[in-house]
């Protein structure tokens, strides 16, 4: 947060007498100055020697916080984002598409979660060759188990014509394939790091045309966090919901539709429920739960939490 | 603009920079930073002249330096990779060649089944030469159980020599005058063995590991055996076993991607009871069951083994017959 001697450049106001006043009253930052009680403020201002000046330096900093915060939006504003901006992107799977409407949406945050080997990396793989298919942004992958195979990406992205066989369409391929990054992140800080650079990049003006991303994908973002939940501390509670508000942050500004993977751990009576606990269910927007029938290989994709479907449906695809 | 110029708070960063041999910006190309030894120095740089620096990057070029790359260039290089041989021709046809580097593979089964022998066998093709289709590498295998014997992998070791003279012969005298032939005592002696008695034993060894591999590079196999031995007992706070569990994962992932090496990872079988029945499950819990790439299933079937891929990105499930012999792990001797 920014510390009030930092603005003593650009507002002569808040000069070293207004500085001292307000350390005083332990205020260093404009964090304190938010939290802290301002009509006590205006009160002991009223005794101090120079007392105009410093209820000036109170309301010019009140001013400066409210040219900080959001602009306001009204709803035909925000329709009006939603149409433009907020896209549906498809994952490849008809089943899928038809489940979801549509399919992911931009700019929300969609979480899928299922026991080991039922197709979640399948899933991700697939909506990440679909979405670079539509050649509208990149694609960045963050995989924490090593496991993104580029095989299966040539795999859903040649089977509609069969191997490319004519020097065009290896070009093709090539260029589809190349915008799709993969990152391998194996700590919770480097994710971070990630996303705040990820965050710096995307927000700066001189950003060039090919910058835009529309999917990102993190698989999975569990087993980043089980490692720093519990143990006493809340620390780990507190990353996790810092990793959900810059996640739902970089979806919502920059449109990007991002894509979470979790794994299931023993509930009551034996029952697998996901992983995170019952802090992590209310960050994503939609959480979706897949399994896997193992004889039949049909997978099989529902509903935990949807803001606009209703949650307990159920649909079954296949992937191959 | 040069670098002394800019408005670097201190000396230590400035030195690093001019280190570097930034001296201006027109010189910090995308692929000059590209081998920038640390991350950390780049984004500095990007933190310093931001308008400068995203005129010339994209979020590609940004990403490439921090260390990712594209699905195009993953591909080329996946294509081109060894893979470590089983010595089973089926069991290496449904594993797409064989044991892959930069995964980790978890290989569980009941006891007997010849998980430890897998283990065996492994590490020494690791260490086939380059010339004879192999990778030409060292191994590292970390006992818990106590279950590695000598004996056994020297008569391993011998039996591959026996197969790799024969193959040179197969394929000519040209090879065998250029290169030296490895005698069975070389196999041992590229198997850096590791004996654990604890847990804390085993997560000291994982932190020492990186250390380890960096100043051994031709490492390229890790194999553990087994890994749940000593998680099994002793642990009274399950909550904090998942803990330990999941850091140690990222831990051999992070290796395993680090270095190109192979981790292969032996787990036990326990019980679960499901709606009132007995099932077999892999030990360590269903948190454990996300911490490999690929997983392999070993089991019985009448009285012949079988392994089973449960869990992979880019293979599909599939079995296959293999018996385990005195010369190894090989083809199942009866056709079916």
């Amino acid at each position: 947060m920014t510390a009030l001697k930092s603005l003593e450049q650009e507002f002569p106001l808040l000069d070293i007498n207004f500085q001292s006043f307000c350390a005083s009253h332990s205020i260093l930052t404009i964090a304190d100055f938010l939290t802290h009680d301002l009509h006590s403020l205006a009160a002991a201002a009223e005794s101090q020697p120079a007392s105009l000046r410093l209820k000036e330096g109170i309301s010019q900093v009140l001013s400066i916080v409210d040219t900080l915060h959001q602009p306001w939006l009204d709803g035909l504003e925000l329709l009006q984002d939603a149409m433009d901006n907020k896209r549906v992107l498809s994952t490849g799977i008809a089943a899928v598409d038809s489940f979801l409407h549509g399919g992911l949406r931009v700019g929300q945050l969609t979480e899928l979660a299922g026991p080991s080997s039922s197709g979640k990396t399948q899933l991700c793989l697939r909506l990440a060759s679909s979405v670079a298919k539509m050649d509208r942004g990149s694609v960045v992958y963050v995989d924490t188990g090593n496991s993104f195979s580029s095989r299966r990406i040539h795999h859903f992205l040649c089977e509609n014509g069969g191997p490319p066989s004519k020097q065009d369409d290896t070009g093709i391929v090539q260029r589809v394939m190349s915008r799709i990054l993969r990152h391998s992140v194996f700590d919770i800080n480097l994710l971070f790091n990630v996303l705040h650079q990820l965050e710096f990049i995307l927000g700066s003006q001189e950003c060039m045309e090919g910058c835009k991303v529309q999917l990102l994908i993190v698989d999975s973002v569990s087993s980043l966090i089980t490692p720093i939940l519990g143990g006493g501390s809340s620390q780990g509670y507190s990353l996790m919901a810092s990793l959900g508000v810059l996640l739902k942050k970089l979806a919502h500004e920059h449109d990007i539709a991002i894509l979470v993977t979790n794994h299931m751990v023993g509930g009551e009576r034996g029952n697998p429920k996901p992983a995170l606990g019952e802090s992590w269910k209310s960050i994503p927007h939609v959480r979706l739960l897949l399994s896997c029938d193992y004889e039949t290989n049909t997978c099989n994709i529902s509903t935990l939490k949807h803001p606009s479907l209703a949650a307990g449906r159920s649909a079954s695809f296949v992937i191959d | 603009m040069d670098p002394w110029k800019l408005p670097i708070s201190s000396a230590i960063q400035r030195k690093r920079l001019l280190s570097q041999s930034y001296t201006s910006h027109a010189s910090a190309s995308p692929s000059d930073l590209a081998c920038a030894d640390r991350a950390s120095d780049v984004i500095y740089l990007l933190l310093i002249e931001p308008q400068v620096i995203t005129s010339k990057f994209s979020v590609f070029s940004f990403l490439f330096v921090i260390g990712a790359q594209n699905a195009w260039d993953i591909l080329l290089e996946e294509e081109s990779m060894t893979r470590i041989t089983t010595s089973c021709a089926e069991l290496d046809k449904i594993l797409g060649g064989g044991i892959s580097c930069k995964e980790v593979t978890e290989i569980g089964g009941v006891p007997g089944i010849g998980k430890t022998q897998l283990g065996i066998q492994l590490a020494v093709n690791v260490q086939i030469p380059c010339y004879y289709g192999g990778l030409g590498g060292k191994a590292i295998y970390i006992d818990t159980e106590g279950s590695f014997m000598v004996e056994r992998v020297l008569q391993i070791a011998e039996a591959c020599t026996e197969d790799m003279a024969e193959y040179g012969r197969f394929l000519g005298k040209s090879i065998q005058a250029r290169q030296v032939e490895m005698g069975p005592k070389d196999f041992l002696e590229n198997i850096y063995y590791f004996r654990v008695c604890s847990y804390t034993e085993q997560i000291g060894l994982e932190n020492y590991l990186d250390k380890f591999i960096s100043e051994h590079r031709d490492v390229k196999i890790i194999v553990i055996d087994s890994v749940a031995f000593q998680f099994r007992q002793d642990f009274d706070d399950l909550a904090q076993r998942t803990r330990v569990l999941s850091a140690m994962a990222l831990k051999l992932m992070k290796l395993a991607k680090k270095f190109s090496l192979a981790v292969v990872l032996l787990n036990q079988v326990t019980t679960k009871v499901i709606e009132g029945s007995f099932q077999l499950a892999l030990a360590l819990g269903d948190s454990w069951s996300h911490s490999c790439t690929n997983r392999l299933i070993l089991y019985w079937n009448g009285d012949e083994r079988y392994a089973y891929i449960d869990k992979s990105p880019s293979l599909r499930s599939a079995s296959a017959p293999y018996s385990v012999t005195s010369r190894g792990i090989r083809n199942s001797s009866s056709n079916s």
